[in-house]
């Protein structure tokens, strides 16, 4: 079943330098499953995804033949239907979650805001509630960071926060931009395993946006490839270690390996003719 | 001699009823010209280690010396020509209203150094990013854009030690090879000392002749490459992280 339909999506920034055309043209559908988004630095994956809760600031705008979410049409939606739907159905945790947490308030009163305003949960269960999301993370001390502002924490910790905070109100649909790169590989494994249950039992659908190839290829179960604004190829991300487009293999050679020899790295050669 | 040498640094954190001791008693050398990699469960101190060196983390107790000196308190002008640092959060280290172009050429004003725009130029230049985001905004860039600028910024007073906090973990595979080779290049060339954070086993054995592998803000084992890239940990802790990254290892 299609969660979310995305067709010819266009997002334009109007600078005093000109058009920047940060997307152009990206169509994906997504079920209950975990899709990946891989590609070149600036090829407009975050601003994919910040397009589906329309969260494009001025002088960026969106433009798309469709985009639509469990039957809601996101380019007609209202304001205030686009807010009843970021963090509650549709979430998306940030590429710097540092700078998207309240850096003036505990991290225990941004996990548990919600729970006590929205749910009207009692503050002693909202709390219960955040110091298990905490801990399904793997924070450690998960007492001391409820009482942390978000600069006392490690870049780890602020993006396992982030990861907590918008899992709590259980979404239907999850956008992940770099979810994982601030984790070292076993609490990551942990993290991952959350996602991945979420997907599986409670037929979440998780967008994941990384630049780590491997992890993509293990973790998801399709996967999108971004060159400058445009998908240049999809593939099942099982077989993402044999793609076929020339700049999804130079992506692949240009990975160091342990025990390698250590010589400079392939580089690679950016053919004009895949952003066409 | 000893580049860096860190004697049993411990750091504190003063927290609402209890210490948060996010480094103790951690003891590295590194060698002039040599690389080498902290590695370990997030949240164990490594980011720490790297600021205490700038000065920007409650040393509680040890020693820290560069080229052979204790450093001073307050760091100074002559620290931050010797000794850069790449913090491994870019957002938060490039100022929000500065254009790119201020953001590269006030440490040069700062010192006093001329010829500050062919310097900005040939700096957007070595971390791959177009002459033309010279007058943009650090919100009108990608992360692994911003990431670049980070790197940039910390190269242009020439430093001989660079302090490097996942330098690459914003980068694509592509971006990221480019950068470690520009890194290389550099260490080649100038003669850099490399201290440097990463989550990625691969990068660690690429970049480093020797890593540390740390839990719960303490030194759990060190190793040279060849043992690192030969398995041959001695601790738990060690080998659990290399066998989960596995994906990582030659002819994978
Ligand atoms: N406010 C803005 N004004 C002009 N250009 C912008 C603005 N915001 C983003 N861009 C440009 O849009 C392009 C796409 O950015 P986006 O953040 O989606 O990249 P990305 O694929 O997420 O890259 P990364 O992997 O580095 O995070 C980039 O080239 C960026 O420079
Ligand atoms: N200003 C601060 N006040 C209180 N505690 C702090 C502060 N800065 C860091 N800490 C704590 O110190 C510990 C170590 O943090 P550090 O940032 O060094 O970890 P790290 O190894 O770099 O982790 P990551 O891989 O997640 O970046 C963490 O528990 C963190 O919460
Ligand atoms: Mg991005
Ligand atoms: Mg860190």
């Amino acid at each position: 079943m299609t969660l979310l339909s995305v067709k010819n999506l266009r997002v334009t920034f109007d600078t005093e330098a000109g058009k920047v055309e940060a997307v152009r043209g990206v169509s994906f559908s997504l079920g209950r499953e975990r899709l990946g988004i891989v590609g070149e630095s600036g090829s407009g994956k975050t601003m994919t995804g910040r397009s589906v809760l329309r969260l494009i600031r001025p002088p960026g705008r969106i433009e798309a033949e469709e985009m639509r979410f469990d039957g809601i049409d996101l380019m007609a939606a209202s304001e205030r239907q686009m807010r009843a739907l970021r963090g509650q159905r549709i979430a998306m945790v940030m590429q710097d979650p540092k700078y998207s947490l309240n850096p003036v308030m505990k991290i225990g009163a941004q996990l548990t805001e919600g729970l006590r305003l929205r749910d009207g949960m009692s503050a002693k269960a909202a709390r219960l509630k955040a110091i298990e999301a905490l801990e399904a993370v793997q924070i450690r001390g998960p007492e001391r960071v409820m009482e942390a502002y978000p600069h006392e924490l490690s870049g780890g910790m602020g993006q396992r926060v982030m990861i907590a905070m918008m899992l709590i109100p259980n979404p239907d649909l999850l956008i992940a931009d770099e979810p994982t790169s601030a984790l070292d590989v076993t609490v990551q494994a942990e993290v991952l395993s959350i996602l991945d249950g979420l997907v599986r039992d409670r037929g979440m659908g998780l967008i994941f946006i990384s630049h780590d190839l491997r992890l993509v290829g293990r973790f998801c179960d399709r996967v999108l490839v971004m060159y400058k604004g445009r998908v240049v190829e999809e593939l099942e991300a099982k077989n993402l270690m044999n793609a076929t487009h020339p700049y999804t293999q130079g992506l692949l050679n240009c990975l160091p390996r342990i025990g390698g020899n250590r010589s400079p790295l392939p580089g690679l050669d950016r053919a004009a003719e895949w952003a066409e | 001699m000893s580049m860096i040498e860190i004697e049993n640094l411990s750091v504190h954190y003063p927290a609402k009823g209890q210490l948060v001791r996010a480094v103790e008693g951690v003891s590295l050398r590194v060698g002039e010209k040599d690389s080498f990699g902290l590695v370990g469960e997030s949240g164990s101190g490594k980011s720490t280690i790297l600021r205490a060196i700038c000065g920007l983390a409650p040393v509680s107790a040890g020693t820290i010396r560069i080229g052979g000196e204790p450093v001073p308190t307050p760091r100074g002008r002559a620290f931050s020509r010797r000794v850069q640092m790449v913090f491994q959060d870019p957002y938060a280290s490039l100022h929000p209203r500065h254009t790119l172009d201020r953001t590269l050429s006030e440490p040069l004003a700062i010192h006093g150094i001329g010829g500050s725009d062919a310097r900005v130029v040939r700096a957007l230049e070595d971390v791959g990013l177009p002459a033309a985001f010279r007058f943009r905004y650090p919100h009108q860039l990608s992360g692994g854009q911003r990431q670049r600028v980070a790197i940039a910024r910390a190269l242009m007073l020439e430093p001989e030690i660079l302090l490097l906090d996942e330098p690459t973990s914003a980068l694509d595979a592509s971006v990221q090879a480019e950068t470690l080779n520009l890194l290389n290049r550099l260490r080649a060339e100038r003669g850099l000392t490399f201290l440097m954070v990463s989550h990625d086993l691969a990068v660690i054995d690429h970049m480093c002749d020797r890593v540390l592998v740390m839990q719960h803000g303490r030194a759990v084992e060190e190793l040279t490459r060849e043992a690192l890239a030969g398995a041959q940990m001695k601790t738990d802790y060690a080998r659990t992280l290399f066998e989960a990254s596995a994906d990582r290892m030659l002819g994978s």
